[in-house]
């Protein structure tokens, strides 16, 4: 009998890691845009609010069906188990989605919003016809607060998609730190790639101008991460390379193997590189004459979709890759 | 297997021996525990290795039964995110198979590869050691059936217990131990 290769983990993870980390994403740039920018990127701040909690949810739906007891997954809810990733990540998500749903609520624009209702002193709280509208001040500072404690949350979940498979020894491709950092940096670039693409297709009704600061922002952000990404993919590449020698056969997974195309022409050239390059084009006049960034709606759309076609791939290499990587040797059964 | 407190009271630690200069390959063990514990067509909770060695024509192979391998630092029960993989106080690692919701994060950090899912059971499953045969006294089936006596079980925390016994007095050595997973299966080296 031979050794048998099971994906027991398929696309349905896959698409529950990637779509997890777009939430966690578009929550964290929409945070860092209302405290960096305020009014100035207000409408990033609002984009990535409507979206941050909605992949996530679809994510979780889906994941639920990769259960042998869909029904029963509740049962994560009734503990917590410190040395599971799984578990802390349950309440992390939970978390998340809790502060990700409020958000989103603070920023639905009026009139929507003025459906909303709120106690206006502790008084009024146990009667709830005494509620009235939020001030715009109200708004103002509930939104910073939700920000600001779902920032590291958000962070967080970023990290967690990686630290679910990097805390598994058995599994050499896995068992490294800078899949957490890797799959966190990834995370944080598609929720941007998503910002980017919803805010191109969406102009301001005030002009363009104010599409070319948004524009600015999220580029240098996105490119920032990519440099990021980049700079973890190589230490991780060399690292394996020179480990073990289950680490060391674990890279021939993507250098040979039947990973290898789809990693390096998938995540690195088209989710990576072309992005960098298309990108940095657009910043080039920033950087070079102090001048307005480039802009063209269809590049700008075209490197965003490249980015998250390039997390999404490179969820699904580390995740099929990963679960046939294994101590050496194997034995043949 | 050290005992490393000798003041604290000896615990039971089942575990396994096993001999590959007498297994013969012939899977009677895996048809004996397919059949006490109901195992589902295609899966398996015990299997033998093959490991080949030599330069031709001086060729070797050694046949190495596995099954579960009820780490002390288990694995799988570290990731269980509902509790459903546990320790008894015997060193048996359990599955309880109402709390196991089949998320399979066991699967993926078992590096034995012991576990599979039981879609009957909608659950994961994996080698018990006969439990419901040792709490009346019994060997496990995969012992009890072994033609060659390649499977030896017993305590080993009881020095005077076969497989102490034969740890004492042979070589031996486990897999992935750089897995840090304390197995209870261990091997006598080949001669």
């Amino acid at each position: 009998m031979e050794h048998d290769v099971h994906f027991h983990w398929n696309m349905l993870i896959v698409i529950y890691l990637f779509t997890a980390g777009v939430s966690a994403g578009a929550f964290v740039i929409s945070g860092l845009a209302t405290y960096l920018g305020g009014t100035r990127y207000k409408r990033i701040s609002r984009i990535g609010a409507l979206i941050a909690p909605w992949p996530l949810m679809l994510g979780l739906f889906v994941l639920i069906f990769d259960l042998t007891k869909p029904f029963q997954f509740w049962w994560l809810f009734l503990t917590i188990q410190w040395t599971s990733p799984m578990s802390i990540g349950t309440w992390l998500l939970t978390a998340f989605s809790i502060l990700s749903m409020l958000y989103f609520i603070l920023w639905i624009p009026r009139p929507w919003r003025d459906l909303l209702r709120v106690p206006h002193s502790t008084a009024d709280i146990f009667q709830p016809r005494q509620w009235r509208l939020m001030t715009r001040e109200m708004v103002g500072i509930s939104r910073r607060v939700i920000a600001a404690i779902g920032f590291p949350i958000g962070l967080g979940v970023g990290m967690y998609t990686g630290i679910l498979l990097g805390a598994i020894p058995a599994r050499p491709l896995w068992n490294t730190p800078m899949v957490a950092q890797l799959f966190l940096f990834s995370a944080m670039s598609s929720g941007v790639a998503t910002v980017l693409l919803i805010a191109a297709f969406t102009p301001p009704k005030d002009g363009h101008d104010h599409l070319l600061h948004e524009r600015h922002f999220l580029v240098t952000v996105d490119t920032v991460l990519i440099v990021l990404e980049i700079f973890v993919i190589i230490p991780f590449f060399l690292h394996q390379s020179l480990n073990t020698w289950s680490s060391a056969e674990s890279m021939s997974l993507i250098m040979g193997g039947p990973f290898t195309l789809v990693f390096w022409v998938g995540v690195v050239l088209v989710g990576l590189l072309i992005p960098l390059a298309i990108e940095g084009f657009e910043l080039f006049p920033v950087i070079w004459k102090e001048a307005a960034v480039k802009y063209s709606r269809l590049w700008g759309g075209l490197s965003a979709v490249m980015v998250l076609i390039g997390g999404f791939l490179l969820r699904y290499v580390l995740v099929y890759a990963g679960q046939i990587s294994h101590f050496l040797p194997i034995m043949e059964r | 297997m050290a005992n490393p407190s000798t003041d604290a009271p000896r615990k039971k630690r089942w575990g396994f021996v096993m001999e590959s200069d007498r297994c013969i390959d012939c899977q009677a063990c895996m048809v004996a525990c397919s059949v006490e514990n109901n195992v589902p067509i295609g899966k398996h909770r015990n299997w033998i290795n093959h490991k080949e060695s030599g330069i031709f024509p001086n060729l070797n192979q050694t046949f190495m039964p596995e099954n579960c391998h009820h780490c002390n630092n288990a694995p799988c029960e570290r990731v269980c995110p509902t509790g459903a993989t546990y320790h008894r106080d015997d060193g048996l690692v359990l599955v309880d198979y109402d709390k196991c919701i089949g998320c399979k994060y066991c699967m993926m950090a078992c590096p034995y590869d012991a576990r599979y899912v039981d879609e009957e059971k909608a659950a994961v499953d994996k080698c018990t050691f006969c439990v419901h045969r040792l709490d009346v006294g019994q060997p496990p089936a995969c012992v009890e059936t072994c033609i060659g006596r390649a499977r030896h079980f017993g305590d080993l925390n009881d020095p005077n217990s076969k497989v102490s016994k034969l740890l004492a007095t042979h070589d031996y050595y486990q897999l992935y131990e750089e897995a840090g997973t304390e197995s209870a299966i261990y091997y006598i080296r080949s001669k």
